[in-house]
């Protein structure tokens, strides 16, 4: 209690207590009746990265504890231990990539059948090249070479950089977090779009780099800046602040945020196993009781401004969370994102934890990220339209998440229409992809044969 | 009593200490006071004079990733730890404090972040103000090179395309010329690509220059970041601490869920309109949470203090391990030339492999037997030993305290081995006509005699488990000083080195405690008065 060296006598002498117990009072009133928790004291997993903050926060505003339950957040130090750890029952629960447990699930690595009842925010990724990368992109479209140019930067001005170096028998390397990340697909996406091949997985090239013109490898996202400053790799695409970090320090360039190569799109889920979702289902559903409420308290807003995110940034820049320096995690937690010294922008919509139905566990997500699986080869066989769905909804679980929000709106914490009400739990077709493609969840097998490069199936799966 | 003395310090391995003791009591002086300039104001000296020369060159090192932090740096990234741990722990007692203590807890709180705000928002102000100031000189100082690269860049693209376009005319005509002339028009052709050149590398030249210029940043700047951060984390905490002593505390919500079990038990026993088994059902949880409430504890992060007692239970568990595991079998090596050359080929193939192979495969092992770990009966049967069921046994942990133990007993094993080995044939003849039995031989001659070399092996052995241990511990996640390694490392913050070079020194300075009670228990069992290193 040293801390608090401030002076103890309090002149006016209120009582706090009782200002305090009525308020309690009150809050009390609207409270429901907890929910019968299997198992109340919990440790959660997440990776130092600023989009774990839905679980951070749940536990810093007191949502967890609400819900009755005690919360430990422990960092891990990179995706695959985190995963094992969920897996092996080290922790109960963790901030995943939105393709790990469909990847876990079908058997892709570590098999295990885990799901996931929340998705814990949009967008927030980047894709950074180093200087010199960017400043040939530069030579070869001068559009790029003022202080703020047009977004968004595809990969058209990289293309003869990849196509000299192959020439010279070289290939570019570049870093993505995990081979089943959002970020993977993400880059993939965007050399795809512009006709570079990023290269295909299969039964024996689990690195994923056959008949690759660009070539990617598995860095975790703290070492990426210090990896492109070695010249290891040109480039990279990773969440925050690991894109911020490399601008601030002058070590690379942002050249483009996936909020461009699809605008919206899904990022991080909340897994657990199923195992555990069967033993606990009470628990997951104050779980996501907690995490909705913290989704919610994230993207709360005031006319346009955020109202809590210099909070959020200063609790997540605490040391046992993700740790960097305030001023970095602010930039692009509050909006704005920095792409070069001359070049800030704002982007309110770079981290979105609650908004567009953010949180909902779409089927529609999980059927997007098992056609990448199965664009680059990583589902090894073709498959009928119909798995893609069976996939999807052996991993999503709205059902969970219809429960606690509904929940939340008989204790007001939620309003009915902030909760999507959908037919079938797949998003409507969207076209806003940096190459216009559109996709449709429902048909997974046409919208994997809409792509330049990438694995075909025969039309005929897709009415299997 | 002198001797006495002079013997215990010489025992704990503190000889450096004894000159003083001798002064003290008027032996030689002038042999004393040699001594005690020699070993201990030399290394004081040196001491110093590294952290001088540290405070000196480190500003002068930089790198994009960061600048090596001078002693200073450290000592506040030193108090940064003990800050982050402070706080904690009180919000931690702020949740269990309950009455009078509690309320005027709240207050001094209460007062304390009113005047925390203020200076916040000062703080923030004087930021801004600053940062507006360096923002004009910054564009002042960036001006020139933008505007000269600019505009040479200009000119280059301008000259491409004009020569280009020239050129282009110029091979248009050629069409019908004779060979000399097209000779000429390459050589042309070659000049203004060597021309193009140079105008490029001038380009880049000035491209460079404008990019030194935009690294300038102003210490001011950063100093006022740092003001403020510090205020806004001050902040940060005593919000949390008051809804920890307030509305969060565990009295406060006891008295709310006490208060809603009446309501519902009042309305139980006398409702007539209501569903009898849903009211039932509703106040059977509600009694269950009133009493998982009243167990309820803050859920502390993990910080340095606790994280190096784990190590140390961690590398002592492996240590004991390792020495259940080498001395046995070195006794059997030293006694039975046969068994050592059983054993022989195993010591050279395990000794040198890293911890960093260990582990994982140990990790395997081990997940092996536990495949339900919370539940595991030897997780549960640690948890309910006191003072070890603080520090949470996991499998994490079991992984690195055995990696720790493969790594080190090879030591302890070697030397057990010579130690018995060397043993003097006399004695065990002497033995073997006083008819002694196995148990006996091996307690009366054979352990005495290789006790001396026996512990020097554990000597090293403890210091290996511990340089072992910090690795084990980054890979695995186990919680402790490697885990806080690997997070300040992962954090990235401009604390982040600064924090290394602490544990750099906490590391170190438990690691040398550590020799020196390894040191004082074999100068305990031994006679040997060889110096210790």
């Amino acid at each position: 209690m040293r801390l608090v060296s401030g002076d103890t006598a309090n002149p006016k002498n209120m009582n706090i207590r009782s200002v305090l117990l009525s308020t309690a009072a009150l809050v009390g009133a609207l409270h429901a009746d907890p929910l019968a928790v299997e198992k109340s004291e919990l440790k959660l997993g997440f990776i130092k990265l600023t989009d774990c903050a839905p679980i951070v926060i749940a536990k810093e505003k007191g949502f967890f504890e609400d819900e009755g339950l005690q919360v430990e957040v422990i960092a891990q130090s990179n995706w695959k231990v985190l995963l094992d750890n969920v897996i092996t029952g080290n922790l109960d629960g963790a901030h995943m990539l939105s393709g790990q447990p469909i990847a876990a699930t079908i058997g892709i690595g570590t098999e295990a059948h885990v799901v996931t009842p929340f998705t814990m925010d949009l967008n927030g990724n980047g894709i950074t090249v180093s200087n010199s990368i960017w400043e040939q992109m530069q030579e070869n479209d001068p559009s790029l070479d003022v202080d703020q140019p047009e977004h968004p930067i595809s990969s058209e001005s990289l293309k003869p950089i990849v196509e000299d170096l192959l020439a010279q028998g070289e290939k570019l390397q570049m870093g993505m977090v995990f081979p089943v990340s959002t970020h993977n697909y993400e880059l993939r996406y965007w050399l795809a779009a512009s006709g570079i091949h990023p290269g295909f997985y299969s039964k024996t090239d689990l690195a994923g780099r056959t008949d690759a013109e660009v070539e990617l490898s598995v860095t975790p996202p703290p070492q990426m800046p210090a990896t492109l400053e070695a010249g290891t790799i040109s480039g990279y695409c990773v969440g925050e602040p690991w894109n911020q970090q490399a601008v601030t320090k002058g070590i690379g360039v942002p050249v483009t945020t996936n909020y461009d190569i699809w605008k919206n799109n899904p990022e991080k889920v909340f897994g657990v196993t199923r195992k555990w979702a069967d033993e606990n289902p009470n628990t997951l559903i104050a779980l996501t009781k907690a995490l909705i409420r913290a989704g919610k308290w994230l993207d709360e807003t005031e006319g346009d401004q955020l109202v809590h995110r210099e909070e959020a940034c200063r609790i997540l820049s605490q040391p046992n969370y993700v740790g960097a320096d305030y001023e970095v995690i602010k930039n692009s937690m509050t909006g704005t994102f920095i792409f070069q010294k001359s070049d800030v922008r704002d982007m309110p919509d770079f981290n979105v934890f609650f908004k567009h139905d953010c949180t909902y566990p779409w089927y529609s997500d999980g059927v997007w990220f098992l056609t990448q699986m199965r664009r680059w080869g990583q589902i090894t066989e073709a498959k009928p339209a119909s798995w893609y769905h069976e996939i999807a909804k052996k991993v999503y679980l709205p059902e969970v998440y219809l429960k606690a929000a509904e929940a939340l709106v008989a204790e007001g914490h939620l309003e009915d229409a902030e909760i999507p009400h959908t037919e079938d739990g797949y998003k409507p077709a969207t076209t806003d992809f940096i190459d216009g493609n559109s996709f449709d969840g429902h048909k997974p097998i046409e919208y994997l044969n809409s792509f330049q490069i990438g694995i075909k199936d025969d039309s005929s799966f897709a009415t299997k | 009593m002198k001797y006495k003395l002079l013997k215990v310090i010489d025992t704990a391995g503190l000889s450096f200490l004894s000159p003083v003791v001798r002064l003290v009591t008027g032996e030689e002086p002038r042999k004393q006071l040699q001594d005690i300039a020699r070993f201990i104001l030399v290394p004081t000296i040196t001491f110093l004079a590294f952290l001088w020369l540290w405070s000196v060159v480190a500003p002068k090192h930089k790198t994009k990733a960061g600048e090596v932090p001078t002693p200073s740096v450290v000592w506040d990234a030193a108090h940064g730890i003990w800050r982050f741990h402070d706080r904690e722990s009180a919000k931690e007692q702020g949740f269990l404090l309950i009455g009078s203590a509690r309320e005027s807890e709240l207050q001094r709180a209460t007062a304390r972040l009113k005047e925390v705000e203020e200076l916040e928002t000062r703080a923030q102000q004087q930021l801004a103000t600053i940062r507006d100031r360096s923002k004009e000189r910054f564009e002042t100082a960036v001006a020139p090179a933008k505007t000269a690269y600019d505009r040479k860049r200009d000119d280059y693209r301008q000259f491409r395309t004009q020569q280009a376009a020239e050129l282009k005319d110029e091979a248009a005509l050629l069409r019908h010329s004779d060979s000399a002339t097209r000779q000429e028009f390459l050589t042309k052709l070659r000049r203004n690509a060597e021309t193009e050149e140079a105008l490029k590398a001038e380009v880049d030249r000035l491209k460079a220059v404008y990019s030194e210029a935009q690294e300038l940043t102003f210490p001011e700047v950063k100093q006022a970041m740092r003001a403020a951060t510090l205020l806004g984390e001050e902040k940060q905490f005593l919000t949390k601490y008051l809804d920890m002593l307030g509305e969060s505390s565990r009295e406060e919500k006891l008295a709310t869920a006490e208060q809603r079990l009446e309501d519902t038990r009042s309305r139980f026993l006398s409702t007539t309109d209501e569903d009898l088994y849903k009211l039932g059902t509703n106040l059977l949880k509600q009694e269950d949470f009133l009493s998982t409430t009243a167990d309820s504890r803050y859920a502390k992060p993990w910080t340095l203090p606790k994280q190096i007692v784990r190590s140390l239970l961690c590398v002592f568990t492996g240590f004991l391990i390792a020495s259940a595991i080498a001395i046995p079998i070195g006794i059997l090596c030293g006694l039975s030339p046969t068994f050592m050359a059983a054993v022989t080929p195993f010591i050279a193939l395990f000794k040198p492999v890293s911890p960093l192979v260990w582990l994982p495969i140990v990790m395997i092992i081990v997940g092996g037997f536990m495949p339900d770990p919370e539940n595991h009966w030897l997780v549960v049967a640690l948890s309910k030993v006191p003072f070890i069921k603080n520090y949470g046994i996991d499998p994490m942990f079991i992984s690195s305290a055995i990696t720790v133990a493969l790594c080190s007993l090879w030591a302890t094993l070697v030397n057990t081995a010579l130690g018995v080995g060397s043993i003097d044939k006399d004695h065990m003849n002497v033995a073997r006509v006083l008819r002694l039995n196995f148990t006996s031989r091996l307690f009366k001659i054979i352990v005495p005699t290789a006790l001396p070399l026996i512990f020097a092996g554990l000597r090293i052995s403890l210091g290996v488990g511990w340089m072992v241990l910090v690795a084990a511990e980054i890979l695995s996640t186990s919680e402790g000083i490697g885990k806080f390694v690997n997070d300040m490392y992962t954090n990235g913050s401009s604390q982040s080195f600064a924090q290394m070079f602490v544990v750099v020194f906490i590391v170190g300075f438990i690691g040398m405690l550590l020799d020196r009670i390894m040191v004082f228990l074999q100068r305990l069992v031994s006679f040997d008065t060889a110096p210790a290193l």
